[in-house]
This record gives C-alpha cells, sequence and structure tokens, in this order.
C-alpha cells in the first residue's frame, strides 16, 4: 500500500455569507444516520431512543433536540433521522453505541447537503423558493418537512424563532445554493 | 402644454411634480398619476392606432379593461409593448411612445384601411387571400405579419429579472374595494391568516374615483383607514400591484405582482413576481366594469367610459374634457354629470336614453331625455355630437354610461357559468363557483356602497366559521346605496354610421350582424369569427354589448343566447413573469459528482445524463476530435489501466430481515442465495414482462445489500421496490433508502487495476485473485482507514473494480486514484469509452432496454427463474414473446470493414425493398472499435441467434445509407471473459 491519504471536502466548501443579519450557511461538522425501525421492533428502539435522546421517535413532519444536542427529525412512519455534530468518518458506529441493534442504520452524512437559513429575510426568502408555509404558527419550532425547491427534494425544519435548517441532495448542492442565495439577493 | 385639464381636488400629489416623454414630448405629472390620467392632465386625447382600421384612438377608461390606450413603454431591451396607460403609474423619466402605426400616430399611412373598410369587416381573412396561390408565403403572409399585431418587442433579450412564489392563507381577498376591505376587515378580525390583494397602486378600488362617504368620512378616507388597520394585524397580509390572474384546482390562485414596474430601475431586483396562493377560502371583491353604448362613429378620442371621466375628476383632478357631455342608459351616469360640477368641469349636457324624469338638475347643462348619440364628428379628437332627435352639440368629451358589468372572470376558470340578471341588464356570478370561492359586492352584482359593506363583511364571516374561526361581531360600516336604476339600451337603432362594439378588435355592431347571417350564430362562434373578446382586454368593456346585439339579431333574449366563459389569466402577464427565475444558471438543477472539478481541470468535455453532468471525455495533448479522445482512452484502458466515473449509478441500501425476499421479488433472477461478500447482475421485469433494468446488487450482510441501478431508471427502480415492499408486502421487514449522492464511485478497469488499487487499499484487505475473486465485494477501508466500499466487477470486460468512498472524499480519491496510477500510466475515461467497452463487450443499455424489448429479445431468457415468483414471471411466458423468430439482440460488422455503420438502421435481407413487411429489425447501439479496428453495432435481428454468419443489409432512410452487414456474436471482445476473470 502507497502512502497516501484522503482529505475530506465539504461540498459547498464551508459557505457562509451575510445579507445585514440574515445568514445563509452551510454546516460542515454536521452527521446524519437515517434510522429504519424493524418490524415489531419499535417498541424496543424507543426505549434505547429515549435513554439516548430523552423521547420516543417523532411522528412524521416533527422533530426535537435530545441529549447531546442531536436532532431526531421524523418523515416516514417507519423511519426517522438522527443528526449531530460529528467530524468522524462515519456516523453510524456511535447510533449503533447508542441505539444497539434496535434499528437499520444508513449513513446519510454524505447524501446530503446542510444549510442554515437565519435572520429577518429568512421567511422572505422561503417564499420564493419553498411552497411550505412558514408562517410561525403554522410551521413552529421543531416542525420538519420534505419539500422541493427549484426542482430539488429537500427537507426544512425550523430550529429557531427565525432559523431554517434545509437539507437538500449533495450531487446538487451547487444549484441548491444557488436557489437559495438568489432568493436572499432577490428580497434584500 | 402644463397640465391645461387639471381639476382642484383629487388623490395626487401635486407636490412632488414628475417629468416623462409622450412620443419624445417632455411633460409633467404629479406623484399619483397613471399616464393615462398624466397624458388627458395635459391635453393629449391621440394615443393610439385601432388594431384593423387604424382609426384614431383616445384613452377610454382609467382601468385594466382599457381597450384603446396601449403604448410602449422604456427604451431599447427594456421596451414593453401593449402596456395600458391607465394603468401604468408615472414615474420620473418614463419614456412612453405610441404604437401601432406607420408613419407618426397623427399620420399614419395604415389608415387607409379605413377606407377599403368595407372590404374588411368581420371573417374577410376567411374568405380571401385564396388566390393566386404563388402569393400565399411571398405576398399575404409577409403583408400580414408587417400589418397585424399591435406593439412591437425590442427584439432583444430581456434584462429584467422575475421570480416566482409561493403564498399561504386562510381567506384571500381578491379586490380592495369596499366590499374587499370590509372582507378583509371581518376576517383579520376573526384571527385567520387574511391575504389581500389589488391590482392598483392604491386600496380602496372605486372608493377613491367617487365623492360618496363612509362611516361619515370620504370613501377614500375610510380606505385607508381600513388598510391601517389591516396593517396593524399581525395575520394579515395586503399586497397592491397585484392581480389575481387565475382560480386553479384546490383553492390555488395566481398573481402577478409588479414589484418595480412604477421605478425607473428596477436595480437588479425582480420586476415581476408570480405568486402560486394557496388559500382556504376566497372571496373574490374584484368589482364591475363599465360597459359603452353603440352608437355611430362612437370610437373617436374624446369618447370615454362615463364612470372612468368621474374617477379622472374624483381621483387625479383631471377633466377629460373642456366641454363634456353624458350620454347614459342608467342613474350612474347622472353621478358623473354631477360630480364633474362639483369638481369644477364643464358639462354641456346630460342625455338620458329612458324616458323618465330627470333625476336631477345638472348646471349648465342642457338635459335631454329619452334620446341617445347617434354620430359624432371629429377625427383626431372629438368635436361634436349629434342626438337622435337631430340636435348638435359642440363637445370634446363624451362620457357613456351603458351600464356595469360584474367581473365574473376568476368564477368561469373553473368551467363557472355566469348567470343573467334582468335586474341589472348584466351577468353574475353563477352557481358553480371554484370550489372555497365566494363574491361578495359588484363582483356579485351588488352596487351600493352600503350594500357592498355589508356583503363583503357576511362573506368572510361565513367564511372564516368554515375555516373554524370564531367571526368578529363588529359590524360594517355604513354607507348609503347610491341608486342604480338602468333600462337595457344596447345600441343607438337610429344610427347609420359604423358604431363599435370592441374597440381593441374593431368590431362592429355591423360585423356582429353579420355573423349572425352568415350562421356563426353560437356566442363561441361570434367569438372566433369576430374576434370580439380576444387580445389584452379580454373584451371587458365589449362582451355583454355584443351579445346584447347578437341576441337582438336572433330574436332571442340574452340568456337564451348564452355568454362565452373566461380563462385565466384576468389581465395579461408577462410572459417573463411566467418563466420567473428560470434562465441562465437559474433553469436547471444540475447534479454533479465528486470529481466534477478535477474532471474540468483535465479537460473533460461534459454530457447531460438527467441531471447529471457526466464527462463524455478527456481531452489530451493535441488531440482535435473527440474520437482521438475516446480511442485513446479504449486503448490506454485496455493496454494497463483507465479510471471512469460511475458515482452517478443509482445506489439503494436494502436492510432486514425480508431484504432478500424483496430482491427476489424485484429481480428476474434468484438473489436469495447471493453470499455475503458477493455481488450479482439483475434483471427486472415489469408487471407486463418487459425489461425494466438491470444491475448489480450486492449482499454486504445477512440482511444487508447494496443496489446499483441505471443513472436514468434510479428514481424509478427506488420508486418500484418501494411499491413492492409498501403496496404488495407490507408485511415485510424491509427498508429501502436512497444513498446515491453518499458515496462517490468509480470504475477502475484494465490489467493494471488491481495493482493500482493495492496502493490504496488498506493492507490489512486482501484483493488478490484469489481472496477476491471476480463479482467479490466487501466494505474495506483506504488511505489508512477511510471506509470505503469494493465491488469486483466489470462493464468494460477488462479486470475491473468499482471502488466508493463517501462522497466528501471524492474529490480527493480521483486524486489519489490518478497519483497512485502514474507508474501504470493510468488514464481517465469517460462515458463515451465506457460505451465503446461494452459494446464490443456486448453488454446491454438503455438502448437496447428500451421498454419495448424482453429479457428473451436480450438473450437473457433463461434468468427468469422458475423456482421462485417475481414481478413480470407470468406476462413473460406469453407466447408470442417466445416465439422463435422475435428478435434477437446480436453483435453486427460491416462486410466493408472500411465502412461506418449509424444507430437507427434497419435490418433487411440482401435483395429485399424496405419495406414494412420485409423490416428484419433495428441497430441500436455502433461505435468505432479501436480495439477491432472497425466499427461495430449491437442491434435486434428476427431470429438473429440463428443467423450467425448471415450478411444482411443496414439500411438508413434518413442519412440515405445501406450498408451490408455480418451478423455475429454480440461478445467481440474476449468472448470468454478470461480478462476480467483474471
Amino acid at each position: 500500500m502507497g502512502n497516501f491519504t484522503l482529505e475530506s471536502k465539504a461540498v459547498l466548501d464551508g459557505f457562509d455569507r451575510d445579507w445585514n443579519g440574515t445568514r445563509l450557511r452551510e454546516l460542515t461538522e454536521m452527521a446524519a444516520v437515517a434510522v429504519s425501525v424493524p418490524k415489531d421492533g419499535a417498541t424496543a428502539l424507543n426505549k434505547k431512543l429515549k435513554t439516548a435522546y430523552g423521547s420516543n421517535a417523532p411522528a412524521a413532519g416533527e422533530s426535537f433536540v435530545g441529549k447531546g444536542d442531536a436532532r431526531v427529525m421524523s418523515f416516514a412512519v417507519d423511519q426517522f433521522m438522527i443528526l449531530f455534530e460529528h467530524t468522524a468518518h462515519s456516523g453510524v458506529p456511535a447510533i449503533e453505541k447508542k441505539l444497539g441493534n434496535t434499528g437499520y442504520y444508513v449513513e446519510q452524512t454524505n447524501n446530503w447537503v446542510f444549510l442554515e437559513l437565519s435572520g429577518p429575510l429568512a421567511r422572505a426568502a422561503l417564499e420564493r423558493v419553498c411552497p411550505v408555509n412558514t408562517q410561525a404558527d403554522k410551521f413552529p419550532v421543531d416542525r420538519a418537512e420534505r419539500t422541493n425547491m427549484e426542482h430539488m427534494g429537500a427537507v426544512l425544519c425550523r430550529t429557531g424563532e427565525d432559523t431554517f435548517l434545509i437539507m437538500s441532495a449533495s450531487s446538487t448542492a451547487g444549484s441548491f445554493l444557488h436557489a437559495l442565495e438568489t432568493s436572499v439577493e432577490y428580497v434584500s | 402644454m402644463s397640465q391645461e385639464m387639471r381639476l382642484n381636488g383629487g388623490l395626487v400629489d401635486r407636490s412632488q411634480t414628475i417629468s416623462f416623454s409622450w412620443n419624445g414630448k417632455t411633460m409633467q405629472g404629479y406623484q399619483g398619476d397613471t399616464l393615462a390620467s398624466a397624458l388627458l392632465a395635459n391635453g393629449v386625447k391621440l394615443v393610439g392606432r385601432s388594431f384593423k382600421y387604424h382609426r384614431p384612438r383616445g384613452i377610454f377608461s382609467a382601468g385594466s379593461e382599457e381597450p384603446n390606450a396601449l403604448v410602449h413603454l422604456r427604451k431599447g431591451a427594456y421596451q414593453e409593448p401593449n402596456t395600458r396607460a391607465t394603468v401604468a403609474e408615472l414615474f420620473e423619466g418614463l419614456e412612453a411612445t405610441s404604437q401601432n402605426h406607420k408613419g407618426t400616430l397623427e399620420f399614419d399611412i395604415l389608415a387607409m384601411n379605413d377606407l377599403v373598410s368595407p372590404f374588411l369587416s368581420a371573417g374577410f381573412y376567411y374568405k380571401t387571400f385564396m388566390w393566386p396561390r404563388a402569393f400565399w408565403e411571398k405576398v399575404y403572409e409577409p403583408f400580414i405579419r408587417s400589418a397585424a399585431g399591435l406593439g412591437k418587442l425590442s427584439g432583444e433579450a430581456d434584462p429584467d429579472v422575475y421570480d416566482k412564489g409561493f403564498l399561504h392563507c386562510d381567506v384571500l381577498v381578491i379586490g380592495s374595494g369596499p366590499a374587499g376591505l370590509s372582507a378583509a376587515l371581518a376576517a383579520g378580525r376573526s384571527g385567520a391568516q387574511v391575504l389581500l390583494c389589488d391590482e392598483d397602486n392604491v386600496f380602496g378600488g372605486r372608493l377613491n374615483a367617487e365623492t360618496f362617504e363612509v362611516g361619515g368620512v370620504s370613501g377614500a378616507e375610510w380606505a385607508r383607514n381600513a388598510v391601517a388597520e389591516l396593517e396593524a394585524m399581525d395575520n394579515v397580509r395586503i399586497m397592491n400591484r397585484t392581480t389575481v390572474y387565475g382560480a386553479f384546482d384546490h383553492g390555488i390562485y395566481g398573481a402577478l405582482e409588479r414589484k418595480t414596474d412604477h421605478l425607473r430601475s428596477a436595480n437588479g431586483k425582480p420586476r415581476n413576481i408570480a405568486w402560486k396562493i394557496y388559500s382556504g377560502r376566497a372571496i373574490l371583491c374584484a368589482g364591475a366594469t363599465e360597459r359603452s353604448i353603440a352608437f355611430g362613429n362612437n370610437d373617436r378620442p374624446g369618447v370615454m367610459l362615463a364612470g372612468s371621466v368621474r374617477a379622472y375628476a374624483n381621483r387625479w383632478g383631471v377633466a377629460t374634457g373642456k366641454s363634456i357631455a353624458v350620454f347614459t342608459n342608467n342613474d350612474d351616469g347622472w353621478h358623473t354629470a354631477s360630480d364633474l360640477v362639483a369638481a369644477g368641469a364643464n358639462v354641456a349636457a346630460v342625455i338620458d336614453s329612458r324616458e323618465i324624469e330627470p333625476l336631477m338638475n345638472i348646471a349648465g347643462a342642457s338635459i335631454t331625455m329619452g334620446a341617445g348619440v347617434c354620430d359624432t364628428a371629429g377625427r383626431k379628437a372629438l368635436k361634436g355630437i349629434t342626438l337622435t332627435n337631430g340636435q348638435t352639440l359642440d363637445v370634446d368629451c363624451l362620457a357613456v354610461a351603458g351600464g356595469w358589468s360584474p367581473n365574473v372572470h376568476l368564477t368561469c376558470h373553473q368551467r363557472g357559468r355566469p348567470a343573467w340578471r334582468e335586474d341589472i341588464a348584466a351577468f353574475v356570478p353563477g352557481g358553480d363557483l371554484p370550489p372555497g370561492m365566494s363574491v361578495a359586492g359588484s363582483a356579485n352584482g351588488t352596487y351600493g356602497t352600503g350594500a357592498c359593506l355589508a356583503e363583503g363583511r357576511a362573506a368572510a364571516n361565513a367564511a372564516v366559521k368554515e375555516l373554524g374561526f370564531t367571526a368578529s361581531r363588529k359590524g360594517a360600516d355604513k354607507a348609503e346605496d347610491e341608486a342604480a336604476n338602468i333600462t337595457a339600451y344596447w345600441h343607438v337603432k337610429e344610427s347609420t354610421k359604423r358604431a363599435w362594439v370592441d374597440l381593441q378588435n374593431d368590431v362592429t355592431s355591423k360585423d356582429v350582424k353579420q355573423a349572425e347571417q352568415e350562421g356563426f350564430r353560437s356566442v363561441e362562434h361570434l367569438k372566433r369569427y369576430t374576434t370580439m373578446g380576444m387580445a389584452t382586454d379580454q373584451g371587458k368593456t365589449a362582451n355583454v354589448l355584443g351579445l346584447a346585439i347578437m341576441a337582438e339579431a336572433r330574436g332571442k333574449s340574452i340568456p337564451e343566447t348564452g355568454t362565452t366563459i373566461f380563462r385565466p389569466p384576468y389581465s395579461p402577464v408577462p410572459m417573463g413573469a411566467l418563466a420567473g427565475r428560470a434562465k441562465g444558471k437559474s433553469f436547471q438543477p444540475y447534479r454533479l459528482t465528486p470529481s466534477d472539478k478535477w474532471a474540468r481541470e483535465n479537460g473533460a468535455s461534459f454530457v447531460e445524463s438527467g441531471p447529471w453532468l457526466r464527462a463524455e471525455w478527456y481531452v489530451k495533448g493535441d488531440e482535435k476530435g473527440w474520437r482521438d479522445s475516446v480511442d485513446r482512452e479504449v486503448i490506454e484502458t485496455r493496454k494497463s489501466v483507465g479510471i471512469c466515473d460511475v458515482t452517478t449509478l443509482g445506489k439503494i441500501d436494502i436492510q432486514g430481515k425480508d431484504a432478500a425476499n424483496l430482491l427476489n421479488m424485484a429481480y428476474a433472477n434468484g438473489f436469495a442465495k447471493l453470499a455475503v461478500g458477493k455481488t450479482r447482475y439483475g434483471i427486472m421485469l415489469r408487471e407486463d414482462g418487459i425489461c425494466m433494468d438491470d444491475g448489480t446488487t450486492a449482499r454486504l450482510g445477512e440482511n444487508h445489500f447494496v443496489m446499483t441501478t441505471t443513472t436514468v431508471n434510479a428514481v424509478a427502480i427506488y420508486r418500484h421496490l418501494d411499491f413492492i415492499r409498501q403496496c404488495l408486502y407490507p408485511d415485510w421487514d424491509v427498508h429501502i433508502m436512497s444513498v446515491t449522492d453518499s458515496w462517490a464511485q468509480y470504475a477502475v478497469a484494465g490489467p493494471n487495476s488491481r495493482n493500482l488499487l493495492r496502493k490504496v487499499v488498506d493492507a490489512e484487505f486482501d484483493i488478490s485473485n484469489e481472496a477476491f475473486r471476480f463479482m467479490g465485494c466487501a466494505d474495506i477501508t483506504v488511505c489508512g482507514g477511510i471506509p470505503a466500499r469494493l465491488f469486483r466487477i466489470s462493464f468494460s470486460g477488462e479486470l475491473a473494480y468499482e471502488i466508493a468512498v463517501p462522497s466528501r472524499y471524492g474529490d480527493s480519491m480521483i486524486r489519489v486514484l490518478h497519483e497512485a496510477g502514474e507508474e501504470f500510466d493510468v488514464v481517465p475515461y469517460g462515458l463515451e469509452a465506457l460505451s465503446v467497452m461494452r459494446i464490443e463487450k456486448g453488454h446491454a443499455v438503455a438502448s437496447e432496454l428500451t421498454g419495448q424489448t424482453t429479457a428473451q429479445n436480450l438473450g437473457m431468457g433463461r434468468m427468469i427463474s422458475k423456482k421462485k415468483d417475481c414481478i413480470g414471471n407470468t406476462l413473460s411466458e406469453r407466447a408470442y414473446m417466445n416465439r422463435d423468430e422475435i428478435w434477437n439482440l446480436v453483435g453486427l460488422q460491416p462486410v466493408d470493414k472500411s465502412m461506418k455503420l449509424d444507430g437507427g438502421s434497419h435490418f433487411i435481407n440482401k435483395g429485399d425493398e424496405p419495406t414494412m413487411d420485409t423490416d428484419l429489425g433495428w441497430m441500436t447501439s455502433v461505435a468505432y472499435s479501436p480495439t477491432l479496428g472497425h466499427h461495430i453495432g449491437l442491434g435486434f435481428v428476427k431470429a438473429g441467434s440463428s443467423r450467425m454468419g448471415d450478411v444482411i443489409r443496414a439500411w438508413d432512410g434518413i442519412r440515405k445509407k445501406d450498408v451490408e452487414v455480418e451478423i455475429v456474436s454480440a461478445h467481440f471482445f474476449d468472448p470468454e471473459g478470461e480478462r476480467l476473470r483474471g
């Protein structure tokens, strides 16, 4: 074997831009692991989940922030995703450590680009690309929706008063960033 | 000119003077003016030429219904034609020019059309331009194209940017007149999310054009107060300059917001935004549009709608003439006369077609009851009118009040048909409204201000209750209901001159009668034969008039005659707004592989593969054409080693106790017994037995597989698996997850591929031929602990592997692989070289899996397992699919090796004429094989498997080519597979 090393590269090179308080940035130290609930295995999985993160699996369209600031987010009846700060090569071992063999795990860290849009123009910018109703009372904090923006599949999660976590496929990250950046540009 | 026609009062801001130009002449107006009001204030009467006859035309209305005053705005690439001066807000430096004339506006050469008008009546173009035939394209078409149309496009690319967006509300209120504001207030007070849209820049609708009081203050002031209250509500959003132009399914409405049309420059921001509004309920409060009366020469500049004349005086402080006459068939005309006098304008006469007592005294005006106007005088501006009693009057403006038509348009967008109401002589919304829509105010045929306020509130309260909110108990503000009696009077029968019905399309009452005489009696035929109701105004001021005249001609009532219905858009929407931001970089998303940057640095040419951009070849040195690059890549790969990015292939992670069962059901061949650490090629069938896709699936664990699909079918296969999992076998314990973007995957192919990989794969993983056999797979690590997956599979026919690393390492991995491969003269190869090598090897791709071919056609019929059930196996057994003479996939090579082959050629036997009956099949893929030194091809030939060695013809009727080809095995290269197992 030769003496070669591989370098990790954020899909958007750690993009970070501010428009007078409205900020769009790539979250580069995020790991994501998809957890599927085995048939008849929900009870065992939820037990582990509650111990590890403080709550049962959320309902589809919901998320919660558990212990260790991990966000547990669900879009389907038998599937959820755990997002957490992580810089190792794979997030699955960390989840296996917490949940054991109670679920089926798929590494999703590299499947997605993670962006955070925050600030006073966040909603106005989203209005231009996203069909989800982000009005505060209709889309409360921790609400998560699968949606699409500019023909690209996306996940939108409200993580704060004016802060949104937005995920899309890593292969279209460049186009996705362009769509969001254009939107903020247009409303700023 | 210096705004000689200004009156006192109005809502314009006289402290802000605005300079603009009209046909190059500089003029002044005030902040709050429209181009139309400013032109009228400056005494401009002639603003355009009519569509067909090029007759002089002036401003007719004060709103979006305007048929005449269509102008060009701005200059150069920013020039926009067919803009209605009545809704164009004035701004400093606005440049406006007239359109649709040859020569100047005053001396239009095409005005000669008017002299030959008897030959240009309705439908003339259906009867003329027939002969001589030679004139069709060389004379008639150029002439008609030159003469037709209204304004001119700049011919340059539109430099403005546009956008689209999504809005949500519980209650959408369309229009902000008394009914709309009252509805918005009531809905807002309930706590519902309310969206109020109005096409005007000022909220209030007709309240800004009238002198009525509401709640003890002027209507305009009440509107401002209402807007202030709405603005203070967090749950209410109000949008001016926003036209709701269409009512679509599921409570979705389309709206156009004009963001910067009222500004000199958009400063790079979107000019227009096309909004998609999702509403729980919608209340249409779009008001009503006044219509005219048809009489002789009623199209002269200075003949206007009475309500508009009143609006110019009350809202913009402009007198539309120095001596104004009012011609009416209803009470509202009298409001115009009295308001004009109150504003200081000179009203010379009131002519009422009804034989009733005058409604009031109008100071200084002669009153004539039971008469009409039958002719007018003047050419470029009105100079006088002639009454049916023979009296002539010198006036320069005639305000015509023919009654009001509710703006029912949006109620028709889902096939709703308006109903006739005799008491107001107008069509009102029918019963079949779009779901969730209610109508209030004048749009509903309710004309009194007080009644509009009450009806708007009631509609809102009903809507919010349906949505589960508690309606506010606060009542609507009070206002008087103005008298609105009308006696239908459509046209002046005493007129002998041409009387215009549709000003925009130059349709006269004679045209309508002619349509009836020639059999075009249905309202739909009337519209299409005469063009009445078409173009930018969609007949807003004309339709009812035309229908009434048609009804009269047929001796039937208006309801019996019927009406056309409306479709979106309510008013014109620029094409740019519909396109939104979808141009340039925003036109479509692209999927890029992690090696994209490296590929660009290394001379890659890219091809679109669905949304993916894939390297098709890499130009090296002085290579002149793609063939040079592709031939080199194939030769060097077969000689030593090449690397190809195959990240784009679909990858689906499959886990669960029933994972193998899912694969067994999805694939035609068996997967249940696939050993852990092994990969298998599989084909999938549709239910009808036709081939759906192919690919490989690797078993990484007892209950863990990863499937590879073709690039283009990745999504379709994922859905197919999900359908099986969720719908056919919901009890199975199996889960799927797309991991296409998770992994950067590279094919490393060629005799030195193993040697290269040994330099990057961590030492604890033995990838020798003995330890890691053909079709093996494993989770491994590379470069000192980075997780990776290795598959020993080959599409090229060479000893080959596919190695996958987490995509964040993809850029680094491609660089490392090439660095490691330097000693082996490694080359990158693109999609084209990949295709050449797979044709040499006889592998099928989408060209062969066309959605019409079967496993039997592909020579893989025996792969369909008889030992298990799978999607498509039953119908694949149909006798027709298993005849001896079905198409077989075979190889083809030219008899004359110097000949080129073409994809799409059809095969025929030598001596046969190329017909459908003699067709033997077709060439699916072709390539120049640098390995063999000549062209080769794959194709389907009828009973081809039993015709090895036969010579047939590849006939191409399009390219006019006819090449003799020999039927050979599809496996041109290493048919025994020794290289890939080596």
